[in-house]
């Protein structure tokens, strides 16, 4: 799928990944820097203010007539963690021009609107304006204060703030209420002129054929920045493992407790290991089949959800579940014991065959999914290997049930975090 | 079999094939992609609770119960579904609304043996007083943690501030004490009443040969005899409970939904009503009006700002809902603007931008093979044809979106707010 790369210059490149099975074409700009605690609300602003307005659209009731002309363009912007590294995306989908009723360029308008709207900033003498950036502050901090509202994720967010109290990692993804407060119009034009100084840059273009000029109006406006600290994109450190596991509850007006679990493992970032990686936390907490539903939800009826994810940049992994609070010290040793299971080899040959053919099936299914396409590329791209779906698919149905045994004997409990109801304090 | 086969302009078309026991097929195939998903649905929802069968007695079932079924339908007496979906590797889930209930897979491999399972389970009901108990377990834990749920909780109590009689204001999974009341007979009732193929339809899109499907599901689909189904009108009268509730949760932003409830005549809407209204309320505040623009800067919304057009069987509201630290007076703006294009009308230019944008949004909705094979579920619930609304956004007027105004009464408006607690965390 993957058509050619195209170098932009310094630690920065173009992917043209072709295919004709869509109706729009999709763009977007991907910014890799380093997590730091002073900058990392300001950069993870820049995606969402740099969305709003810009020279050309000094007013987003503008720029939102704009989109609506181009038949619903739609701007995504978002800023998430990679390992140690803040991703901040900026992208464009619109539907191709053959779909117009009035035979406008929707591409090409699409892709400038785009590329002036990442460059050209609305702001004077190095400073965005305040209306914008006190709108955009309060917005990020009416989003951080709302996430209390969705319990699950909070307590997800809580764990890892625990897991990595001494990491750059454990900084929230679009850093604390108090670090948005400190923003100014001042800082917030420095860390743009950092991040497109400074950012490893990867450029997607997801279409039935390459708009004309994409790459080449990206490499003339980096031509014009100094971009000779670049930085280009590592290994991110890895979860050290406790030697007795920390315990952290916390007590709210709910009806349903919430019990999260982190747990430190050695993944190494080599396909033939990441595979069997993901192969085992399948097994362990994926789909239906796996070792976590069957047993904690079906058998025991412990939680109406308990699943496993896991984040190989950074070497860990999270079991998360809603439970009664009366049945959270039960769920735990039964999650504790289904890993122990895992690390024995006594999972079964039905769950590791389901496990394999269904992540199989869904990597294979990527392609038909614009999105799922930009995401993968866009993580492959700051990584040392750059493979498509359907190749790790492949990796995937090599893995033996020894590779699975080894990635579980890694996992170590770290972290457990419980949400608990106020009246069983 | 009677077929149809339908054609759009923009390159798609699909299949309707209408078997002799009246289950509805639909079918479009997408060559180019990898995978295919697939639905098997009743017209059975959370609201039909009173109903009688083939002319007999008119029978009231507990709340919940159609959700529960759709849990329950999963096991057989020789194992889940699931179990035999790991083998082929398939996505696989279902869902309950206020008036259907689908049954769902996606597969990129195996679609054939994957469409048998679906056929095969949802045809083959098997309760028992243990495996209904177990469930009792399971769903007390999900009704649980949407009591915990902000955003869930806003809306119910907007529903039950607004209507009276209808059971579009009870939650779909029912309450910890109707679910109690479930037993094994009940469900045979309600299976035997609602599964019958004349009351349900097949949705398909992706990588299928029609022709094949089609062969398979009329040698799979058992002949149950025809069922005559009459589902109680609710008689909900023209007025409403109370304009304004409220409830105190752990949040630290209040959250709202403002709803007018919308007098009806009959128990659907037409699409074109559907459409006008959905245009009205982009022209209200969408993105690119002075009403959104307002709000926004005097910073009463944020990004999670939405409406939408809530409508159903004997239903039908226009909600607005989001975060804000003052409800009441983005309630009141809300207000101020409908009463304003009642009497002068909108900018033309707006109604032909948000026109383009609902048109370039109906085309992007062709990527998505979970998004067609879900319209045409739609389509088999209020007998629509899936290209209908590409050709209605081609000729709506001004004037046919301007009579919509007719949907907001302020003596049915409702105002939910969720406010914080005083010690949240």
């Amino acid at each position: 799928m993957l058509e050619n790369s195209v170098p932009l210059g310094n630690s920065a490149n173009g992917y043209f990944i072709k295919t004709d099975r869509f109706k729009t074409t999709y763009i977007s700009y991907n910014f890799y820097l380093p997590i730091e605690k002073e900058k990392a609300a300001g950069f993870a602003l820049l995606p969402f203010i740099l969305t709003t307005c810009s020279k050309e659209y000094p007013d987003f009731s503008k720029l939102n007539f704009k989109l609506n002309k181009l038949y619903s363009a739609s701007l995504s912007a978002s800023a998430e963690k990679v390992g140690d590294y803040q991703l901040l995306k900026i992208g464009i989908s619109v539907i191709d021009d053959k779909y117009a009723l009035d035979g406008e360029e929707l591409i090409l308008k699409s892709a400038k609107l785009l590329n002036s709207l990442v460059f050209e900033p609305l702001a004077e003498n190095g400073a965005f304006y305040t209306t914008d950036v006190e709108r955009e502050k309060r917005k990020a901090i009416e989003h951080i204060r709302g996430e209390i509202a969705e319990k699950r994720l909070y307590a997800r967010r809580r764990l890892i703030e625990e897991m990595f109290k001494d990491d750059v990692y454990g900084i929230p993804k679009c850093g604390t209420e108090e670090q948005v407060a400190k923003i100014t119009p001042e800082s917030l034009f420095s860390a743009w002129q950092e991040m497109i100084s400074r950012a490893a840059l990867s450029v997607n273009v997801i279409s039935s054929s390459l708009p004309q000029n994409v790459f080449d109006d990206v490499k003339s406006r980096l031509s014009l920045i100094d971009r000779s600290n670049a930085i280009t994109v590592k290994t991110s450190s890895p979860t050290r493992p406790l030697y007795a596991a920390k315990r952290v509850k916390e007590y709210m007006d709910i009806t349903q407790g919430k019990l999260v679990m982190g747990f430190s493992a050695d993944i190494d970032e080599n396909e033939k290991a990441s595979a069997a990686f993901t192969v085992m936390c399948d097994i362990f907490g994926g789909g239906p089949y796996s070792r976590l539903f069957t047993n904690v939800r079906e058998k025991q009826s412990l939680c109406y959800y308990c699943s496993s994810s896991v984040e190989k940049r950074k070497g860990y992994l999270i079991v998360d579940s809603g439970v009664e609070a009366k049945n959270a010290k039960k769920a735990e040793s039964e999650i504790l014991r289904q890993l122990e299971i895992m690390k024995n080899g006594n999972f079964t040959d039905f769950e590791f065959e389901s496990s394999k053919i269904s992540i199989i099936n869904a990597l294979n299914g990527y392609g038909d999914h614009q999105e799922a396409i930009d995401a993968w590329y866009t993580v492959k791209s700051s990584s040392k290997n750059m493979i498509s779906p359907e190749d790790y698919a492949i990796q995937i149905s090599k893995v033996d049930r020894q590779s699975v045994i080894n990635a579980a004997k890694t996992v170590k409990l770290h972290t457990v975090f419980n949400l608990c109801p106020k009246e069983v304090k | 079999m009677e077929k149809c086969v339908f054609e759009s302009e923009i390159g798609e078309s699909y299949t309707l094939a209408t078997l002799p026991n009246g289950l509805k097929v639909y079918i479009c195939e997408k060559p180019q992609y990898t995978s295919a998903y697939a639905v098997f649905g009743t017209k059975y929802g959370s609201i039909d609770t009173r109903f009688s069968k083939n002319g007999g007695k008119l029978i009231s079932v507990p709340e919940g119960i159609a959700h529960f079924l759709e849990h329950k339908l999963f096991e057989s007496e020789y194992g889940d579904a699931f179990s035999k979906y790991a083998k082929t590797g398939a996505m696989a889930n279902a869902f309950t609304t206020f008036d259907r209930t689908c049954y769902l897979f996606s597969c990129s491999d195996n679609f054939d043996e994957n469409l048998d399972i679906l056929l095969d389970f949802v045809q083959s009901p098997y309760f028992t007083k243990e495996t209904v108990e177990k469930e009792q377990g399971i769903i007390a834990q999900e009704i649980k943690m949407y009591d915990d749920s902000p955003s869930f909780r806003v809306l119910f109590n907007m529903l039950s501030s607004m209507y009276i009689n209808h059971s579009v204001k009870i939650d779909i999974a029912g309450t910890v004490e109707s679910i109690a009341q479930i037993d094994s007979n009940l469900l045979y009732e309600c299976y035997e009443t609602f599964y019958n193929p004349s009351n349900m339809f097949i949705c398909i899109a992706g990588n299928v040969d029609t022709r094949q499907v089609l062969k398979r599901i009329e040698e799979s689909i058992k002949d149950r005899g025809t069922v005559a189904i009459n589902r109680e009108s609710f008689n909900e009268p023209e007025y409403i409970k109370q304009n304004y509730v409220e409830q105190k949760l752990p949040v630290l932003t209040p959250l709202f939904c403002f709803g007018y409830k919308q007098k009806i005549s009959s128990p659907y809407r037409r699409l074109k009503s559907k459409v006008c209204v959905e245009l009205l309320l982009e022209i209200i505040c969408g993105e690119a009006t002075p009403l959104y623009r307002r709000l926004m800067d005097e910073g009463l919304i944020n990004d999670d700002f939405d409406f939408e057009y809530f409508t159903g069987r004997d239903y039908a509201a226009v909600i607005f809902s989001g975060e804000s630290s003052n409800p009441k007076r983005v309630a009141e703006e809300i207000k101020k603007e409908i009463a304003h294009i009642r009497e002068h009308g909108f900018d033309k230019k707006l109604f032909s931008a948000v026109k383009c944008a609902s048109y370039g949004d109906a085309v992007r909705s062709f990527n998505s093979t979970e998004a067609i094979a879900l319209s045409f579920t739609e389509c088999a619930v209020c007998d629509y044809d899936l290209f209908d609304k590409l050709k209605l956004l081609k000729t709506v007027s001004y004037d046919d979106v301007l009579k919509r105004t007719d949907v907001f009464d302020d003596s049915l408006s409702v105002l939910s707010v969720i406010s914080p607690l005083e010690d949240t965390v």
